[in-house]
């Protein structure tokens, strides 16, 4: 008896591990990912296949984006019966970016995604994702891509081929609590100017309060430098140019400010919840944050008793700011036909309608300048000029850097930027030189 | 002896031989291969460099930071956590309901999922608002950063570490002691001997086969951190709390530098070798079976 059962066992884990072999080759060997669709492959021309065609989109996020793209991949399911779309949760856009990478490994990969903008350069030139350009011609007409906003295009583009279209895009702004601003007395229009921003932390401090809590972030770094006249790499990618006197300035600015006690510069993981906390405990007066923060910090507004306005980031030699967010791609390892039902998604989530939609939801930028130009918009606005910030500063806006190492790149400015401010004994301009020449030996392959 | 007898044996062990080399055997081939290209795990094509990502490593300072990083960590974690499970083994090694209750209560954390624990330590760490910072506040001192400055962030993460590992290893230093011979203690208190020659003399080198145990099992573990760093540090700030598989990870799937992270994975794998056989040739020696 025991015999039979340990045979038993043992055939069964058998049985088992060779399933899994099994399933293991086959999905290495086939392009066809979802492979419930396996046997149908009719083409892409049909437009009604006798079977309802599933695509996984992942995407990055929860709380009020997560519920922004849930309604409206609920709202294209229900749009039409030939597709069906599975969106699925993947933490933040680092945590998503690796499962995309590991599951496209795998032959397994979503055939729809969110990617942050400035790792499109990398997916694209590593061959995950699809070319566009085709898809956009042939449905011009429909897709319009002259109708984005101009200024939210240049991340779009990989070596000049279409790889994504903008879908939750986004600028830092200026987070102000003018409630605070007016006990002190200070003028709730500005700060407009580094110089000011400076003087506002000073009157702050008296009172016991401090200007802001800004975490060290890339993409604030990449605003004041902007702000600086200056460029984070040299212009065809291939050197740091943020070690320049305009690189270099906002890293002073910084440590001078911090050093006085004006602002407030936390550093590690928790930095960036540290300063949303600061910030909403009324401890600091600004912040620097995403356009996607807007109706959060309305309701945090709201909930604390004060009142909010958003403003420009404040301006060096000029206004400026980086483009963030993520946009929409397909990734290159699908069937044709769940490459038409991914393409007919991505048009559907980044229509007029949507974007504005998700606008209204969430605060990222309306991407469509028929969406700006809407009257649904201009109402909200109007509403809630908050939100119009982010749209007015995009004049200012640039794409940010896609060589396919600046994730690692952006790391050595970072910790650079916080040696300098961390360590009295540190000058900004050696601390940029060291992390230029290490970042040069990396962007010159 | 049938067919059957003869190969009985063999289709016993054969399922976990199969998914022992599967997810051990293979994978680790398959990095040492890995190791010598220059790849992005996606691209169809690889390039060879030969060992020419090892030289990059070894060239890098911030690699020599997490390899000294990992190294401090793990001697602080090893020697705190031995230490105190074995203080506390000996106060803990009798009967009654609150010794019992202490036991209980130090277990606890090793049953508790990693990731909640660096969630809780986390908010408990917070430079501003976090409970720690409040308490020694009330006794009167200044304000620690915790895992905010490259100074104390480290010994932070040693801290959680501790907190998490010395239930575990308490316990086992107690099943150690228990099974020490109640004869031997009976000869010793003939002897008047004191109690701490009773320690150092007999309860140390009959525990000595436990401590190398626990020492091996605290070291290799404390080598591959990883879900703390994830989830409270990522590796910052400044680079004060990178440690090996981190930066495996980092490079890996951040970076999407596969070749680079097999290179550093094929270095971690040869110091734990290492260690492991040096481990065992020296204390073997000196470690006391029965």
């Amino acid at each position: 008896m025991v015999k039979k059962l340990a045979l038993l066992t043992l055939t069964v884990m058998m049985v088992v591990v060779l399933a899994a072999c099994g399933a293991n080759g086959k999905n290495e060997g086939t392009t066809n990912t979802t492979g419930s669709t396996g046997s149908n492959k009719s083409g892409a021309a049909d437009p009604s296949p006798a079977k309802k065609i599933t695509i996984k989109y992942w995407y990055a996020f929860g709380e009020k984006i997560e519920e922004a793209k849930q309604n409206m991949v609920k709202e294209f399911n229900a749009s039409q019966d030939r597709i069906e779309v599975i969106a699925e949760h993947q933490g933040n856009y680092d945590d998503l970016h690796a499962k995309v990478q590991a599951a496209f490994a795998a032959g397994d990969a979503p055939a729809v995604t969110d990617l942050e903008i400035a790792s499109t350069g990398v997916f694209a030139r590593s061959g995950m994702l699809q070319e566009l350009t085709a898809f956009a011609d042939r449905d011009k007409d429909k897709v319009q891509l002259d109708d984005f906003n101009p200024g939210l295009m240049g991340n779009a583009y990989v070596d000049g081929k279409l790889y994504g279209l903008p879908f939750m895009r986004s600028t830092p702004i200026l987070y102000k609590n003018i409630t605070l601003l007016k006990s002190v007395g200070l003028d709730p229009e500005g700060p407009k100017s580094w110089d000011e921003l400076e003087q506002y932390s000073r009157v702050l401090k008296e009172n016991g309060k401090i200007g802001m809590t800004l975490p060290a972030d890339i993409w604030f770094y990449e605003g004041l430098v902007a702000q600086s006249g200056g460029t984070i790499l040299s212009e065809d990618g291939k050197a740091a140019a943020f070690n320049s006197p305009e690189g270099v300035a906002p890293v002073e600015f910084w440590k001078k400010l911090a050093s006085e006690g004006l602002i407030k510069i936390p550093v590690g993981d928790e930095a960036g919840a540290t300063a949303d906390k600061d910030w909403a405990n009324q401890m600091s007066a600004f912040k620097f944050a995403s356009t996607a923060g807007v109706s959060g910090s309305l309701e945090i507004a709201k909930g604390n008793g004060f009142e909010l306005m958003t403003a420009f980031m404040p301006a060096n030699k000029s206004y400026g700011v980086p483009t963030g967010g993520c946009q929409l791609v397909m990734t290159s390892k699908s069937s044709d036909e769940e490459k038409e039902a991914a393409w007919e998604f991505i048009t559907f989530m980044t229509s007029k309608e949507n974007t504005i939609y998700q606008h209204k939801y969430v605060g990222y930028l309306p991407t469509r300048m028929s969406a700006v130009e809407s009257d649904e918009i201009k109402a909200h606005f109007e509403a809630f000029p908050q939100y119009k910030v982010a749209v007015d500063q995009l004049e200012f806006a640039r794409p940010r850097p896609m060589e396919t190492s600046y994730p690692e790149v952006a790391k050595i400015i970072k910790e650079a930027i916080e040696k300098a401010i961390l360590d009295p004994k540190v000058a900004p301009q050696d601390a940029m030189n060291a992390a230029a020449e290490k970042a040069n030996k990396l962007l010159s392959k | 002896m049938t067919v059957w007898e003869k190969l009985r044996p063999y289709s016993m062990v054969a399922p976990s031989i199969i998914i022992f080399s599967m997810f051990f055997i293979y994978p680790i081939f398959y990095m040492i291969y890995l190791s010598m290209f220059d790849w992005n795990f996606v691209s169809p094509t690889k390039t060879f460099v030969g060992l020419q990502n090892f030289k990059e490593l070894l060239l890098d300072a911030d690699f020599r930071q997490v390899l000294s990083n990992t190294t401090i960590y793990t001697l602080l974690t090893v020697t705190l956590t031995t230490g105190l499970a074995l203080m506390l083994a000996l106060w803990l090694n009798r009967k009654g309901v609150f010794h019992a209750f202490v036991q209980g209560a130090i277990f606890s954390p090793h049953i508790i999922s990693l990731v909640s624990i660096s969630l809780l330590w986390s908010w408990l760490m917070d430079p501003e608002y976090g409970l720690l910072n409040w308490a020694i506040g009330l006794l009167g001192f200044g304000k620690l950063e915790w895992l905010s400055h490259p100074s104390t962030s480290l010994v932070s993460l040693v801290i959680v570490a501790v907190w998490k590992g010395v239930g575990y290893n308490t316990l086992v230093f107690i099943a150690g002691l228990q099974s020490i011979p109640k004869d031997i203690y009976e000869a010793a208190a003939l002897d008047e001997s004191k109690p701490w020659t009773t320690f150092m003399k007999l309860m140390l080198p009959m525990l000595s086969p436990t401590i190398f145990f626990l020492v091996i099992i605290n070291m290799i573990g404390s080598f591959q951190v990883f879900e703390t760093i994830a989830i409270m540090t990522q590796g910052g700030p400044i680079n004060s709390t990178n440690t090996l598989v981190y930066y495996i990870y980092e490079y890996g799937f951040r970076f999407f530098k596969i070749g680079y992270a097999s290179a550093a994975g094929v270095i971690l794998l040869g110091i734990v070798g290492i260690l492991t056989i040096i481990y065992f040739k020296l204390l073997s020696k000196r470690v006391h079976y029965r």
